[in-house]
């Protein structure tokens, strides 16, 4: 790159598509693609792994509460430590279930990674949201809840929106 | 005007690129690498963080001579110890050809409309919106080896040109730059 003294200067680079060489194509060929039989079987690798998904969300599960019973220490790189694990771990289970659409699942991990956003850990009204939050993924874990729009569902969801109106 | 180039016949072989994926949750890391190696790809290497990723990236694309490059990063948005945003930027600040034009997929669960925000300002490439597919994942891939766009350096960002049609522009005059004084610079192989 030059060291030009200009302040607003732009410059543009035209990189030569290597990618489309190492893949066995010529610079000037069109588009090209990927073998569906590939992309078939990659798919099959990931459905193949929704018999995992049980026993995958209990430990993610598992790993909340630990996370969670860290952010109820007196020690307060415990309690820094245990919210940053509640966010990421509640960030994995929303993404371990959205992948095999396990929607109740999905919405609670996505709320309490937002929510865990939010927490301010002096305010113990906070820890009530947290508590109920993990009480319901249990549940759905538990009975195995996958859709939103059932009973059970509607009413777990209702149960951590109260928890958020009062608490939050 | 040119006439359109036609689609190849055959796929592309993928056996000789290596990829680096970087996702702090193993079970989705290895959903990742299993499907990316169906897709054809033989050389993936996995970072559990955004810090190990840079790590692999200086290791692998340092040296301007190596044969054994990084081709293309494939990162989470959310990590513990470095995020993808972080990743991405330290990437594009490199000083080094191998590491600051690298390739770089993004995944995220936001909305596809904040991902695309959030990518093109990072300097990512593509961005793929979660929960992920074998689907979604060749469509990223691919669209990295067959639009690759320009490069493009400002006093704020380096990063893959943000605007992905090059439409003429019909409203006001506000660039700072004329045309011609914009330098542009032409890889050679």
């Amino acid at each position: 790159m030059s060291d030009s003294k200009n302040e607003n200067e732009v410059e543009i680079y035209h990189r030569v598509n290597k990618l489309k060489l190492k893949a066995g194509a010529g610079l000037h060929d069109g588009d090209g693609f990927i073998d569906l039989h590939s992309i078939k079987r990659a798919q099959a690798v990931i459905d193949r792994k929704e018999t995992l998904y049980m026993n995958e969300v209990e430990d993610v599960l598992k790993k909340l509460r630990v996370a969670w019973e860290k952010m109820q220490s007196d020690d307060e790189e415990t309690i820094m430590h245990g919210k940053e694990e509640l966010y990421h771990y509640a960030n994995h289970v929303k993404d371990l279930a959205t992948t095999y659409n396990y929607q109740l699942m999905g919405h609670f991990g996505s709320s309490l990674r937002q929510f865990s956003e939010k927490i301010d850990v002096e305010n113990k009204m906070h820890f009530v949201i947290v508590q109920a939050h993990l009480d319901v993924m249990f549940i759905v874990y538990k009975e195995h809840i996958k859709d939103e729009g059932g009973d059970k569902a509607v009413e777990l969801k209702s149960i951590v929106a109260a928890a958020i109106k009062k608490y939050f | 005007m040119n006439a359109p180039k036609q689609k190849q016949k055959d796929p592309y072989s993928l056996k000789s690129f290596r990829v680096l994926v970087a996702d702090d949750y193993p079970f989705m890391a290895d959903l990742m690498t299993s499907m990316i190696r169906e897709l054809g790809v033989e050389h993936i290497l996995l970072a559990n963080s955004g810090a190990e990723a840079k790590e692999m990236v200086m290791m692998f694309n340092a040296d301007p001579g190596s044969p054994n490059h990084i081709d293309m990063v494939i990162t989470d948005w959310l990590m513990p110890g470095g995020d993808g945003d972080e990743l991405i930027r330290w990437i594009r600040d490199s000083k080094k050809d191998a590491i600051k034009f690298l390739p770089v997929v993004l995944c995220s669960a936001y909305t596809s409309e904040e991902i695309v925000t959030i990518a093109r300002d990072s300097g990512a490439n593509e961005a793929m919106v979660k929960p992920i597919s074998a689907k979604k994942m060749a469509d990223r891939i691919l669209h990295v080896i067959n639009h690759p766009r320009p490069f493009i350096k400002t006093p704020n960002f380096f990063g893959p040109d943000r605007r992905r049609r090059l439409e003429k522009y019909k409203g006001e005059e506000r660039r700072v730059m004329k045309p011609d004084e914009v330098k542009e610079t032409h890889e050679r192989l």
